[in-house]
């Protein structure tokens, strides 16, 4: 279930205390986790990705102020009209606008995944946080109530909640946010366990820091990197959920907008040839969603230590390679 | 060792009732009765009586968990409300469709992305890195249902290459296996997303193998690259990967709601999906069961394994 | 609403997870009642589309927690009903398939003296009265566990069946019933069951009289209905193999495909001329879309609606199309005891704005392709024959009119704000008020509770949305799933009101289904079941009473005239049914409203004659 509504991203981010870890830990010593910003400043990918990102933002924001549409009236009787004057991208079976939908349902579609991507980083880091810290029977037991969560079966939260709440942009961020912390959590926690170990921790510890100065001050500085990669994957399988979501029939009622929900009404129309309900959506949502991947592919480079050039001008152990023959490189 | 599985297990025991009371009290939490949802238009005050009466859902909540609980001691799942089966024949029909579907497509995606993974690990950062791994996140990025229709648009309508469903009157596995053809959309379907996230995965494993020092030793003493690849980097990276098969274990019990959706394929996640919007108590108790056993079992598996590859986390520290 | 019959077709509108948006206006022409030109050719396999569930109960009297719809398409062609339903394309009876030779009502219509035809069991043994009194002594046992019973009909309407000789029933009514009444909705429920082969309480028992007691009765029915459920053993049960329709069960397998075979002993007019009609599940409408455009496989299938586009290229693929209208009623339930809107919906002039602003015809065009009824009031236009009053057929009390929805809020001191919200200028109960119970300034807003997960009506709530804003009534939309909804949204009335399940303001579920005659029992009378919104009115109730008791049959436009009037429901668009079917698939036109397509005993193949 978990597999449909909220597809594990790369496994950099997968809710697996095994997985994700099992690389970092033989491969990474020192403060390895951090994340320096003039090394993302620097990297090409990242700023291209955030680049996108800022593009499309601008689009969806800035764009209604441009293009006037009305998003709200239905008007039957241009329903389903074909790109032409006046409706650039035609008209959706509402009579509405396409392009100034593609703006307005980006608006929401932006804020719902920066929403859940934050908040679900933001819950998980504090109780992995915790949980790593605690160690022995508290961590078991705050890793139990994970596991539990994680089993109950998605559906049906999203029916009952349905049920129970008119759908709109804040409960779904809620939900969302709900369903993906527990994984973020298991990551951050096992990113802790092995910070622990790690000669900076021994050493604050030795010199009698706290617990929790530990926890604060060090370990989620150093898990800030991980969370970040996390929180950009997150962004893309909360906006791809909504959509699955709506495709399976208990998405939120009209008029409201987000590329996802355009998708799934669009669909249907792929053979009646209404390409465009079905086509710009699509690629702006893999647009964007490949700009944040890109934006979490390269902090996950940069977090782990592999920045490319960089080998050849340092030879610290910190980076963990050495310049070899430049095919490995 | 054994101290430490005994104790897993011990948790896992205990993460299932969890999820069981968990379940349990959320379904009760659904607004509305149970009758009407099942009986819909045709639900006079009479009928949602006798209703009641028959599946006791007018006692207490702790008393219906408990008889639930006494039946599941002897094997009996309950009868589902809306298709009047028992869940356990429901599950036992679907269940090895699905595994059968899921499995084929999981082994799939292994195949082409662990190799793919390592070749792009190899080519780490050039022009062939970037271009594959762009097209496994294009992949990934569109949903799903998307991507199958689009496939059955160009594959079946537009070019009468395969059906788009399963032909109605098979049931058995075998019976599945013998129009093979049927399988291959969503088989390819369904391993798409995992195909990313394997090779993915195989990339920074394999990035981070070839920089380590025993290959560095190797490369020092002649060894042919091949060789460093397929011997020593390959294997080190499959280790986790089979720890990630571990936690894919509750999916392949827990069906492909869209995929079956759109091709037809009657599975475990149609039915958790249909019972779900009908309140199908018993149904979901027994889907939830199987899922929550899976779930632990494959989280158990991955933390055995990994336990078994990195000591300091095992003992804490 | 008499207990109607849950038809394939019907109920997969209301299939969980479509997406159905509407396209635009085709100009494409669908035919019904096209000949099928060519050689008549004998045998043959045809296979239909099931979309949604399938049946899980064999026996024709299912229990009352068993409430599958698509168990009636199972046992249909197997055990007709004594009044077969359905004549060609029309909506009256067919006396040529109905087991009755001849139906009577005397004595001031309680007595009703029903005349068998002298036809045969699959097995050879002759159908006789003795089966009739079989099946009333089971019922009469056992109707609280009958998903069909519907409160004071069969059989609880019987005083005493008696039966002169072997082909002549007599019924003594409890009192008098409208004959076309009692005909259409009641006797047309009830297939008569084998005595010789089911008058048993154990599958090795032996044949006996045990209905004739009622301990007996009740171990009969329990054990029939034991039997009837097994799916297992759905095609080799030997209880089942003994019919009187035109079918036997063929194959059957619990994913929900099964099969007919034709009924060699078949004693009715239409002997089956194919070989095998089998039906293939499809788990959603996506798919069964996908097949019928990509292959060969599908002989039959409904088309939903927002796939209209695609007819020319079905029809590129071999497919003919032809549309059946729904018998049924599409509406909005206002809640007129919601506790914050229950005053503003008991006052007649706002159900008439909302009704006035329903752009009826623009959705049937819009949404529905051309291809819905009216909704001119409760009686279906197209659907309902003989039924239907010239009032509806004219277009009913309340065409679309925004302007005679401002006038009348107007004249009832509202300030109208166009594409804002209404208020209550005057308060007070005189003639030119708001009306009782609505304050002074109290908002004109409304909260539409719909079915969600079909595309279609997502664009017809929208668009009513939006027509409604033109006078100043504001309608807000909510969707949930159909289950979900039925379960929250329950029977409000002015005896009972509780606020947990009378918190909806208008409901929108889909429809309800009508048998032959489209009484408004249930639904319009005070205290009905499917009375949802309350609506209580002596003269309705009247008028109801004649049409079900009363002699004559213009009671029946009286009755349809005052509740279209009364908008006890606002009245919408009913969406037809569309079906694909292979060009050389000859008999499938015209369509029979009552079984949906399931008329194969007269469908026959044709081959080009060269």
């Amino acid at each position: 279930m978990a597999a449909e509504t909220a597809p594990p991203a790369s496994l950099e981010m997968d809710p697996g205390s095994a997985a994700s870890t099992v690389g970092q830990v033989t491969a990474r010593p020192g403060g390895a986790g951090r994340l320096s910003w003039s090394e993302l400043l620097h990297n090409k990918r990242a700023m291209s990705g955030l680049g996108i990102v800022v593009l499309i933002a601008l689009f969806c924001f800035v764009g209604p102020l441009l293009y006037h549409t009305n998003q709200v009236t239905v008007n039957l009787n241009i329903e389903n009209g074909p790109p032409g004057p006046g409706h650039l991208l035609g008209t959706d079976p509402y009579g509405i606008d396409v392009l100034g939908r593609l703006m307005v349902g980006g608006q929401s579609s932006l804020e719902l995944g920066f929403a859940v991507g934050i908040a679900s980083t933001v819950l998980g880091m504090l109780y992995g946080a915790i949980s790593g810290m605690l160690g022995g029977v508290g961590d078991a037991i705050m890793m139990r109530v994970i596991d539990t969560l994680l089993a109950v079966p998605t559906f049906i939260l999203l029916i009952i909640v349905a049920s129970m709440f008119t759908l709109n942009l804040g409960v779904i961020i809620l939900i969302l946010s709900a369903l993906s912390w527990p994984g973020v959590a298991r990551l951050v926690r096992a990113q802790v366990l092995s910070l622990r170990t790690r000669e900076f921790a021994q050493a604050a510890k030795t010199m009698g820091a706290t617990r929790w100065r530990i926890l604060l001050y060090h370990m989620v500085p150093n898990t800030l990197g991980v969370c970040i990669v996390t929180a950009t994957f997150g962004v893309a399988d909360s906006i791809y959920a909504l959509s699955a979501l709506s495709f399976l029939g208990i998405g939120p009622p009209p008029p409201f907008a987000d590329w996802g929900t355009m998708l799934t009404n669009g669909v249907d129309n792929l053979f009646n040839g209404y390409w465009w309900q079905v086509y710009p959506p699509l690629i702006v949502l893999v647009i964007v969603v490949l700009a944040f991947r890109q934006i979490g592919d390269a902090l996950n480079d940069i977090v782990s230590g592999q920045q490319p050039g960089r080998a050849v001008r340092r030879r610290r152990r910190r980076f963990g390679w050495l310049p070899l023959a430049s095919q490995y490189e | 060792m054994t101290w430490y599985l005994l104790r897993r297990v011990g948790q896992a025991v205990a993460v299932v009732i969890g999820v069981m009371i968990l379940t349990f009290i959320l379904l009760h939490m659904e607004p509305g009765s149970v009758a009407r949802a099942v009986l819909g238009l045709r639900a006079t005050p009479a009928r949602v009586a006798i209703f009641d009466d028959t599946y006791g859902l007018n006692k207490p909540l702790y008393q219906q968990f408990v008889i639930y609980v006494k039946q599941l001691l002897h094997g009996n799942l309950g009868v589902s409300y809306q298709l009047q089966q028992p869940v356990s024949t429901l599950i036992a029909e679907r269940l090895p469709r699905d595994a059968l579907l899921l499995g084929l497509s999981t082994l799939l995606a292994l195949i082409i992305g662990v190799p793919a993974g390592i070749y792009q690990a190899v080519h780490h950062n050039q022009l062939v890195d970037d271009v594959v791994a762009g097209t496994w996140f294009t992949l990934y990025s569109a949903p799903d249902f998307m991507e199958a229709l689009l496939l059955i648009a160009l594959l079946c309508v537009q070019f009468h290459v395969f059906q788009p469903n399963f032909p109605g009157g098979i049931t058995s596995v075998g019976g599945v296996l013998t129009d093979w053809r049927a399988l291959v959309l969503p088989v390819v379907v369904l391993s798409i997303n995992s195909v990313a996230s394997f090779s993915q995965y195989a990339r920074s494993t394999a990035i981070q193998e070839l920089a380590a020092d025993y290959v560095r030793v190797a490369r020092a003493k002649g060894v042919p690259p091949r060789q460093v690849l397929t011997r020593h980097v390959l294997r080190n990276s499959l280790l986790p990967v089979i720890t990630i098969l571990g936690m894919s274990l509750p999916s392949i019990v827990a069906g492909a709601v869209i995929a079956e959706a759109v091709f037809n394929f009657p599975g475990m996640g149609q039915l958790f999906w249909q019972s779900a919007l009908s309140h199908d108590f018993p149904v979901l108790l027994g889907a939830t069961l199987i899922i929550g056993v899976a779930t632990v079992t494959g989280n158990l598996l991955a933390d055995i394994a990994y336990g078994v590859l990195d000591p300091r986390i095992r003992h804490g520290s | 609403m008499r207990t109607p019959r849950r038809l394939a077709a019907l109920a997969a509108t209301l299939a969980l997870a479509t997406l159905v948006a509407a396209c635009g206006g085709s100009s494409v022409k669908v035919g019904s009642g096209t000949t099928v030109k060519g050689q008549k050719v004998n045998g043959g396999t045809v296979t239909i589309a099931e979309v949604g569930a399938s049946p899980n109960f064999i026996f024709p009297y299912p229990p009352a927690t068993n409430e599958n719809g698509y168990n009636v398409n199972l046992t249909m062609g197997l055990w007709p009903s004594l009044v077969y339903v359905g004549d060609g394309g029309k909506s009256a009876v067919n006396p040529q398939a109905s087991l009755y030779s001849s139906l009577k009502y005397s004595d001031n219509d309680t007595v009703v003296t029903i005349v068998l035809k002298p036809w045969k069991w699959s097995d050879g043994v002759p159908i006789t009265s003795r089966d009739f009194t079989f099946t009333y002594n089971l019922l009469k046992a056992n109707y609280a566990n009958w998903i069909d019973y519907t409160q004071g009909l069969f059989p609880t309407d019987v005083k005493n069946v008696s039966t002169p000789n072997a082909h002549t029933v007599v019924l003594d009514l409890t009192r008098s019933y409208n004959p076309s009444f009692y005909t259409d909705d009641v006797l047309a429920e009830i297939p008569l069951m084998p005595q010789h082969a089911w008058d048993k309480t154990s599958a090795t028992g032996k044949v006996g009289n045990y209905d004739q007691t009622t301990a007996g009765a009740k171990a009969v029915y329990a054990f029939l209905q034991k039997q009837g459920g097994d799916m297992a053993t759905f095609d080799t049960n030997p209880l089942w193999k003994v019919v009187d329709g035109p079918w036997k069960l063929g194959t059957f397998n619990s994913s929900g495909y099964y099969s007919w075979v034709p009924n060699k002993n078949y004693s009715g007019p239409d002997k089956p001329i194919l070989d095998k009609v089998v039906w293939t599940p499809f788990t959603t409408d996506t798919a069964e879309m996908d097949t019928l455009r990509s292959g060969t496989t599908l002989d039959l299938a409904g088309l939903p609606s927002n796939d209209v586009r695609q007819i020319s290229a079905l029809e590129a693929e071999g497919y003919s199309v032809a549309v059946e209208p729904t018998p049924g009623v599409a509406e909005i339930v206002p809640n007129l005891y919601n506790s914050a809107v229950g005053p503003l919906l008991q006052q007649l002039y706002v159900r008439q704005a909302l009704e006035y602003l329903i752009n009826r015809p623009q959705i049937v065009s819009k949404v529905y392709a051309g291809y819905a009824d009216p909704g001119n009031g409760p009686v279906p236009v197209l659907a309902s024959g003989s039924y239907v009053s010239p009032l509806e057929k004219a277009g009913g009390p309340y065409p679309y009119s925004p302007s005679k929805a401002i006038s009348l809020l107007k004249a009832h001191g509202w300030k109208v704000a166009p594409n804002g919200v209404s208020t209550c200028e005057r308060a007070g109960t005189g003639p030119s008020d708001c009306g009782a119970g609505i304050k002074a300034n109290e908002p004109l807003q409304l909260t539409l509770l719909f079915t969600s997960g079909m595309a279609s009506f997502d664009q017809q709530e929208a668009a009513i949305q939006s027509t409604e804003a033109a006078a100043g009534i504001k309608i807000v939309l909510k969707s949930e799933p159909f289950n979900t909804l039925i379960s929250t949204a329950g029977v409000c009335s002015k005896q009972s009101h509780p606020a947990s399940t009378c918190g909806w303001q208008l409901l929108d579920y889909g429809y309800e289904p009508y048998s032959l005659d489209p009484s408004g029992a249930s639904m319009f009378n005070t205290g009905g079941y499917n009375n949802q919104g309350g609506y209580s009115s002596t003269e309705e109730n009247n008028l109801i009473n004649q049409t079900e008791y009363g002699p004559s049959s213009s009671a029946f436009y009286t009755y349809e005239d005052y509740t279209a009037k009364q908008l006890p429901w606002l009245w919408l668009p009913q969406p037809s049914n569309l079906f694909v079917y292979k060009k050389n698939l000859a008999g499938v036109t015209p369509l029979n409203p009552f079984s949906g397509t399931l008329n194969p005993e007269v469908w026959y193949y044709t081959k080009p004659s060269s």
